[in-house]
């Protein structure tokens, strides 16, 4: 097929998101080096992930400037991917608890989240 | 709206036409011949795992008779007939073989569109069949885990094959889905990008859009065993423990702990219950094919139809752990399962009321495709029925592992697509040798497939009643087992032979009909799509005319079209004016 | 067909309506990567999957990884520095793949080779850094597949398995832009364009994406 078809954008933009993806990643590891914990670590941890992972997706992968047909059918499959994970985290949830009831105490320094049931 | 036409990029390219022998048919980039040596490679897998159950029905109808069947041989035949079926046979045919066949011809292009990779794949899937069947001869023969290969007890002693045989069967697994997905990637690259001029999604043959999302199943479900198989790998091999709780076995305290079990189940079902429907899609879309042209009508609700292929798929992804029900899941999930689980079976009821009223009042050929179509309908609403008392937990539970689940499978994803992949080999044969297939003999081997797989699977319902255990060497003397039960094991046992055996018509009539078969001529069938609008039959590589790809003006159903001269209308025929455009 | 009407109007409705292809321009190639990537995002998804409820499930501590993989600079430990290191050249290897991209497009045969090799070699790096955090975790940290000194024998599982795997992708990344830098400095695409070289980077920033969920998940989790 023709080249012409192919994506041409200006060198800057790849030169911003690069820094970008430098500044997010370095936050995130100072997420690590202050030490925070609990549901700020996570919550901070996956906002720079996703901020991530969206602009290589967006930018790098320039699905920002592909038709929607492409965007559709590429970004929605993942979702059954998403009912696999929460599902699997409900699960693994009841099979440690389970586990506690049946063999004892958690000796897990890092306390975990507690069962949701 | 009118869609401006493109020039389909197939159109320039000249198609490479090899000439020497091994080129053309052993190492050939054409995706007929592809297609073909996919479907003998999985017809003789196939064949193998017939033998399989055989032996194991010899067993059942006859315990104590045979010494050579031993409980471990049992279990290897139960394991082996169950993986074969499911994966290098149904998958295989149903993908790889017509997949490959129908899937450009019926879009109209040259080829598919990465010829070299399609080759490639079929070599690969031809590597996976040969590990496989390596596991008869390595030390300790085939494993017995049984199809799902559950851990722990599937690396564990006491296992057999739990040396050698585990090992090739993960590893045959893996090469298979590294050959599916190299032919999948080409199977929705053709049909997305490469069809032929006034080809519309909604105006593909339905066979291309069941064979269309099964791969795309597929390609999505598969990577779940991919990487269930690598992890029972590592735990079998080099002591991980991502399945392998802390256990004891035979008495001694193994180096395993902390692995879920649950774990594996649920990323093999994750990819199990998207297989089911990766083998029945194409089935439905074939099925729907043979009932509209033998029935010269065109199918009912045909947008209909594809929106509830389009469903099925979607849904087929989040009713996984309906397979569960007594794994000792969390408790929350058997409602949610349950549930999705029943809503599936509106747009699977959806279709078969579509090919019912199909056939309401259409001018019905019984050819023997035809009637291979219509015994798929009976037979998927029996094997469906009995999904619905299975997707319910509280009559799942008694049901587990009984003999009615194994009726239920074998009708509704066993004995079901095989008619189909039946039908549709007379229906296509001629087309893909120039010849037809024996009528005669054809009926022979329907009456007897269809009458058998009754007389096999009816009486199984009621054994999971009466409470016989599946996957049980023999029942004994155990109190629970009616007295009626050994009668109807023999009954079956019989039953079987007999239609193992006369498939033996079956492939007789295959090959007799290449050498002695009529004429088919290019269109027997009388039929509007594609395939059968070629210049030559068989068609040649690069299947049209050169520089030339057909443009399609209409959709693939045009049968009985009032003021027509012919009762059918070929895609290629250009609209009259007087008619609405579809 | 019937009029206009609503959806129709639609750019995504008519491409998925059209004939000949959905993806209205996008070559082959590049489709099937894309499908490609999607397939291989189940992979790694079921493996991150896998990580999670071994992880959720396991009653024994679970080793910290910010200690795990703490590097001695200057006398002081400080936590993640290899990782930290690998992160930011695997970025940079995505910032030349894309300007390698760019110059493909502007048909600069020269340049867009050059990038495509410096990508290569970064990524070579990045295995390279692999194997001496493989190598630390086994020879001082006494981690292995089966077991470890700190807790959860999952921990090194994982670990292995997930960074393995995403390892194997990065060397055959490496190699295959190896290949096509080559073809593309002896001006094999110059007839048929550089879309290859588009296809390569998508395939690359995939693997630098896949790092980006494990970087998150298992080192900073």
């Amino acid at each position: 097929m023709a080249a012409d078809t192919g994506q041409q954008h200006p060198i800057s933009v790849y030169f911003w998101i690069w820094t970008l993806l430098f500044v997010f990643s370095a936050a995130s590891y100072t997420v690590d080096y202050i030490g925070f914990q609990g549901y700020m670590r996570w919550t901070l941890i996956i906002i720079f992930m996703m901020l991530k992972a969206g602009f290589i997706v967006a930018i790098f992968m320039h699905m920002r400037w592909e038709r929607v047909a492409l965007i559709t059918a590429i970004l929605v499959p993942p979702g059954a991917l998403l009912v696999l994970v929460a599902l699997m985290a409900m699960e693994s949830d009841y099979t440690w608890a389970t586990r506690i009831l049946y063999f004892g105490e958690d000796p897990a320094p890092v306390p975990l989240p507690p069962p949701s049931h | 709206m009118a869609v401006e036409a493109q020039v389909p990029y197939q159109e320039a390219i000249e198609v490479h036409h090899p000439h020497s022998w091994i080129t053309k048919y052993w190492f050939s980039q054409d995706h007929k011949v592809i297609a073909i040596q996919y479907g003998i490679t999985a017809i003789g897998v196939g064949l193998v795992a017939l033998a399989l159950s055989a032996l194991m029905r010899l067993q059942l109808g006859f315990p104590d008779t045979f010494d050579f069947i031993d409980p471990e041989a049992y279990y290897q035949f139960i394991t082996m007939h169950g993986m074969i079926m499911v994966i290098y046979l149904l998958t295989a045919l149903l993908l790889g073989g017509f997949g490959n066949y129908l899937i450009p011809l019926m879009c109209g292009a040259r080829d598919m569109v990465f010829p070299f990779v399609n080759m490639i794949s079929y070599h690969v899937y031809f590597l996976s069949v040969i590990v496989l069947l390596a596991s008869y001869f390595v030390p300790g023969g085939p494993t017995g885990a049984g199809w799902t290969l559950y851990p722990p007890q599937a690396i564990l002693e006491g296992t057999p094959g739990v040396d050698w045989g585990i090992l090739t069967m993960l590893g045959s697994l893996a090469i298979f889905i590294v050959a599916f997905t190299m032919g999948g990637l080409n199977y929705v690259t053709t049909i997305l990008q490469a069809r032929t001029r006034g080809m519309t999604l909604m105006r593909m043959p339905l066979s291309v859009w069941g064979i269309f999302m099964a791969t795309v199943l597929g390609l999505l479900a598969f990577p779940a065993l991919f990487v269930s198989a690598i992890m029972m790998l590592l735990d079998k091999t080099i002591g991980t423990s991502f399945f392998m709780p802390a256990i004891s076995s035979i008495g001694e305290t193994l180096d395993y702990s902390g692995g879920s079990p649950l774990l594996f189940q649920h990323l093999f079902w994750f990819f199990g219950h998207p297989e089911v429907y990766i083998v029945a899609l194409p089935a439905f879309g074939i099925v729907s094919d043979l009932i509209s042209t033998h029935a010269r009508k065109n199918i009912f609700g045909y947008r209909m139809m594809v929106w509830a292929i389009v469903a099925i798929g979607v849904l087929s992804f989040i009713v996984w752990a309906h397979h569960m029900y007594v794994s000792g899941m969390h408790p929350w999930f058997g409602f949610f399962f349950a549930t999705t689980t029943l809503i599936i079976a509106v747009p699977t009821a959806i279709k078969v009321y579509n090919w019912t009223l199909t056939l309401w009042r259409a001018n019905i050929h019984l050819t023997v495709p035809m009637l291979f179509a219509i015994a798929f309908v009976i037979t998927f609403v029996m094997g469906g029925i009995t999904g619905l008392f299975l997707g319910n937990v509280i009559v799942d539970v008694p049901l587990s592992d009984t003999y009615f689940v194994v009726a239920h499978f074998h009708m509704v994803m066993g004995v079901a697509p095989i008619l189909v992949i039946f039908g549709a080999i007379y229906h296509w044969y001629p087309k893909m040798t120039g010849k037809m297939l024996n009528d005669t003999l054809g009926h022979i081997h329907f009456w007897v497939t269809f009458l058998g797989t009754y007389i096999i699977y009816y009486p199984m319902h009621y054994l999971g009643f009466v409470g016989v255990p599946r996957r049980y060497f023999a029942n004994g003397d155990m109190a629970i087992i009616d007295s009626s039960v050994e009668m109807l094991n023999q009954t079956i046992t019989v039953a079987a032979l007999i239609v193992g055996i006369f498939q033996a018509v079956f492939i007789w009539n295959l090959i007799y009909s290449y050498f002695r078969g009529k004429d088919s001529g290019h269109n027997p069938w009388k039929a509007t799509t594609l395939e059968w609008q070629t210049p030559e039959t068989p068609p040649r590589h690069g299947n049209w005319e050169d520089k030339k790809l057909p443009t399609v003006h209409r959709w693939a159903y045009d049968y009985s079209v009032p003021g027509e001269e012919d009762d059918f209308v070929p895609q290629t025929a250009p609209q009259t004016g007087s008619q609405p455009a579809t | 067909m019937a009029e206009a009407t609503g959806l129709r109007n639609l750019q995504v409705v008519d491409d998925w309506a059209a004939d000949v292809e959905v993806f209205r321009g996008v070559p082959w190639g590049k489709a099937m990567m894309w499908i490609f990537l999607l397939s291989d995002t189940f992979i790694f998804t079921c493996f991150l999957t896998a990580y999670m409820t071994v992880r959720m499930t396991t009653s024994e501590p679970w080793p910290n990884p910010s200690e795990v993989f703490a590097l001695e600079a200057f006398g002081v430990p400080v936590p993640l520095l290899l990782i930290a290191i690998m992160t930011f050249i695997l970025i940079t290897s995505s910032g030349t793949m894309a300007m390698a991209v760019n110059m493909g497009y502007r048909r600069r045969r020269g340049p867009a080779a050059l990038l495509m090799v410096i990508t290569a070699l970064l990524g070579a790096s990045f295995v390279g850094m692999q194997a001496f955090e493989w190598t630390k975790l086994i020879m001082d940290e006494g981690v292995r597949p089966w077991g470890n000194p700190m807790g959860a024998p999952q921990f090194g599982s994982t670990f292995f398995m997930i960074t393995g795997f995403h390892g194997l992708h990065v060397s055959a990344g490496v190699v295959y832009l190896a290949v096509v830098a080559w073809r593309v400095w002896r001006g094999r695409y110059e007839k048929q364009g550089y879309d290859i070289v588009e296809i390569t980077g998508l395939y690359w920033h995939f693997v630098d994406l896949v790092w980006v969920f494990i970087f998150a998940f298992f080192y900073l989790w």
